[in-house]
């Protein structure tokens, strides 16, 4: 048998070569950074949640002004759903894939900073940032003492109500104490004969750990207590406090004013809902998606245990930071302090009025930013009288702790609440199973 | 009795011994430039799974008795057995209910599926269009499991599908996920039947191997449908049902994508499954080593699974 005769085109073993390097190459590629060259471009990626609607525009608005006006740094955003940041961030970054710039929920920066992702503020930065914002918002952006990015937005928590709900129920005002909740919750609430919920008196969500956990973090603040003790090593839910919130939320659920099963997020946007707790982001959402029907929805504070109560309620915040594998830190740097701290002329105001980009991008998609001598001046300019309890919250919030076990210890105290929820547990059981798991399972990091 | 070593020993040495020397040695040479050619070729094949399956087998296992926030290999730090007898410990949710949960999920999915693709393929065996049939159950394995879930959900929700017909039926309403009693059994309907087409599949070319002639005696000794299912059918598909419960099982016991569309492993842990868990506690709170201690047990369960299975089936043959 002759060989066959050789051909100028690819060979076998050229093939069976070249096959596995480019799959070697194309598996092992880092995302753009630009060419490398002298000269040419540097491409910072941003990965956030601003994935849709308002907040992906408002963010795209001045990444596109920084890339017409700067030559050398251009800026990409990359967009994931919430629920999918965290695990986003850590899938990326043990590709080798992290992106340059990050904005972390402030819960996760202790897990984030013990894993070596986020990179320490700059001196000079970290000094800027401690000036400019409340110190709420720094404690967010900060883990043992030391800043780690600019806080982009503060949540407080408080009471949404539908008030024609309220209104066709004979209810004047939004509910002031938690006698109050419970008896507007049972007179708004409505069901059909085969059990299906037309109307939810008070709110639970299940959507996810975070507006799940939001809710009863809020309503254990407002009644005095806290989730994590003073050292972030252990749980302090197992108190008369969390007692309380728990036996509201039990008899909330088995009275049949609430049902956890119904998205709340959907139901409270075409009046199936009468009151919910939630954080101030939603006021944006609401308005562009409920179109005149927002002219139904109030905000208030959130209810006291008793009339005479001290106020207190849940602040949760974000925050953006650089990636400690960033090849480009200081120019990511650059841009954040761009982007949060020079301030400009806000659009579609009289002359005079100025915020920073983050600052007008934050309250124009109804949101609340973490500079507070922003959110004062904008407030004023775009004023949405529902985002007024939120601003007034600031003053008496109790930030959330972002110690390195946080987001776990929510993810039990989630589990556990649906179990109360659901009849698994009871109020005794749920509150011995959450201290009980939560100072087992976050103790050893913490 | 032959000694197999002397035998091979003297095969070999053989060609030495011979007159024609040269022409054997250019055989011998030949041959191991085939052999070397065969192992250049299998070298991709070696190197792939050194690389993508040896290497992370060994990672993981140095994982699980180590604790690791990931990213950074300098803080690997190793802690002995400490993350298996986290994974047992008094109070850990790991062995009940989440293993539990993993092995109801996945002896639930099999049972229903197994049943339901054993009468479906039976049934499609005795119609016309075969082919198209077999398509329209397999659709169900083309489409994202992502799609399958959500679209349940919504059947599933308290104003969906599912519940319109029981109201129809003036039945009340069911909160399928989000009683913990009821969370489980749905999501295990929705695997069964997003997993039975590829069951038909293997069932019905299973059925077609099976000679006609056994039938035709069947027939001829006035055996009624029943007794030719139980006698004829069922025990020559054997083979194929081996195959499907081994493959349906350990898909059950690793699945999770489901799970995390349709329930998120609520309420509570009510449907919460090994790899999920896995998933959370490395992706979502950075503990990769209690993520891989939970993968080794799971390794080992799957594994002592299969060889029950085997060993049934193999038992069964022999009896057969």
């Amino acid at each position: 048998m002759t060989p066959a005769p050789r051909t100028s085109g690819l060979s076998r073993r050229h093939f069976a070569l070249a096959l596995p390097s480019t799959l070697l190459v194309s598996g092992c590629a880092a995302p753009h950074q630009g060419t490398g060259r002298p000269g040419d471009p540097i491409v910072l990626t941003l990965l956030s949640h601003y994935a849709s609607g308002v907040l992906k525009e408002a963010l795209q608005g001045p990444v596109d002004e920084w890339n017409a006006g700067h030559d050398r740094v251009k800026v990409q955003t990359k967009a994931v759903e919430f629920t999918d940041l965290l695990t986003t961030f850590m899938v990326r970054q043990a590709a080798g894939q992290g992106a340059d710039i990050l904005h972390p929920y402030c819960l996760w920066n202790g897990q984030l900073v013990q894993a070596g992702v986020l990179r320490p503020a700059p001196r000079e930065y970290a000094e800027e940032i401690a000036r400019g914002y409340s110190e709420a918002a720094v404690d967010s952006a900060s883990v043992d003492g030391r800043i780690y990015g600019y806080p982009t937005e503060v949540q407080t928590y408080a009471l949404y109500y539908n008030k024609r709900l309220l209104r066709e129920a004979g209810i004047d005002g939004p509910p002031r104490t938690w006698r109050e909740l419970e008896e507007t919750a049972h007179r708004t609430a409505r069901r059909d004969r085969y059990g299906n919920t037309l109307v939810q008196g008070f709110g639970l969500s299940t959507a996810d750990d975070s507006t799940t956990v939001g809710q009863t973090l809020a309503l254990l603040n407002a009644a005095g207590g806290r989730f994590v003790s003073e050292d972030g090593r252990s749980t302090a839910i197992d108190s008369p406090a969390g007692r309380a919130v728990f036996e509201l939320e039990h008899r909330l659920v088995t009275r049949g004013a609430s049902a956890p099963g119904v998205n709340v997020y959907k139901a409270f946007r075409s009046g199936q809902v009468a009151m919910v707790v939630s954080a101030g982001w939603w006021t944006g959402s609401l308005k562009a998606l409920m179109g005149k029907d927002y002219r139904d929805v109030g905000v208030a504070p959130l209810p006291l245990p008793e009339t005479d109560g001290k106020r207190a309620t849940l602040s949760t915040g974000f925050m953006l930071g650089v990636n400690t594998a960033s090849k480009n830190p200081r120019a990511a740097w650059e841009f954040l302090r761009w982007l949060n701290t020079e301030k400009v002329n806000v659009r579609g105001t009289t002359k005079g009025v100025k915020a920073t980009r983050m600052s007008s991008l934050q309250v124009s998609a109804g949101s609340l930013t973490g500079r507070a001598d922003d959110m004062r001046t904008l407030l004023g300019a775009h004023s949405d009288a529902n985002l007024r309890p939120f601003l007034d919250a600031l003053a008496y919030s109790v930030p959330e702790p972002n110690v390195p076990g946080a987001q776990q210890a929510k993810s039990l105290l989630r589990k556990n609440i649906e179990a109360l929820w659901t009849g698994q547990q009871s109020v005794d059981q749920a509150l011995r199973t959450t201290r009980r798991q939560v100072d087992r399972e976050v103790s050893r990091s913490w | 009795m032959v000694n197999a070593l002397t035998t091979a020993t003297t095969e070999r040495a053989a060609p030495r011994t011979r007159s024609a020397g040269p022409a054997i040695d250019g055989r011998a040479r030949a041959r191991r430039r085939q052999a070397v050619v065969a192992y250049l070729f299998l070298a991709p094949t070696l190197l792939f799974f050194a690389v993508f399956l040896i290497l992370p087998l060994g990672f993981a296992l140095l994982l699980s008795m180590s604790r690791w926030s990931g990213f950074d290999l300098g803080g690997i730090q190793p802690v002995g057995t400490d993350n298996f007898r986290g994974l047992f410990a008094d109070g850990s949710t790991f062995l009940a209910p989440i293993l539990t949960n993993t092995l109801l999920f996945a002896l639930g999915t099999l049972v229903l599926s197994l049943a339901g693709s054993v009468v479906v393929a039976t049934c499609i065996d005795n119609l016309r269009f075969q082919g198209l049939w077999r398509t329209l159950y397999f659709l169900p394995i083309v489409t994202t499991v992502v799609a399958v879930g959500n679209v349940w959900k919504y059947m599933y929700e308290p104003g969906g599908l599912v519940n319109g017909v029981l109201n129809a039926l003036g039945l009340g309403s069911v909160a399928f996920l989000q009683d913990p009693d009821t969370a489980l059994p749905s999501v295990v309907v929705v695997q069964a039947w997003a997993s039975v087409g590829s069951a038909i599949l293997v069932l019905t070319a299973g059925l077609k191997s099976i000679p006609e002639s056994y039938y035709e005696a069947a027939a001829l000794d006035g055996a009624g449908p029943v007794t030719v299912f139980w006698k004829i059918t069922l025990p020559l598909l054997r083979p194929s049902l081996l195959l499907v419960c081994v493959t349906q099982l350990i898909s059950g016991l690793q699945s999770f994508a489901l799970i995390i569309v349709m329930t998120k492993g609520g309420p509570g842990d009510a449907t919460n499954v090994a790899a999920l868990e896995m998933y959370r506690q490395a992706f979502s709170y950075g503990h990769w080593g209690p993520a891989s201690a939970a993968a080794f047990v799971l390794f080992v369960v799957v594994l002592l699974i299969t060889l029950v299975q085997l060993w049934i089936f193999r038992r069964k043959g022999e009896d057969a």
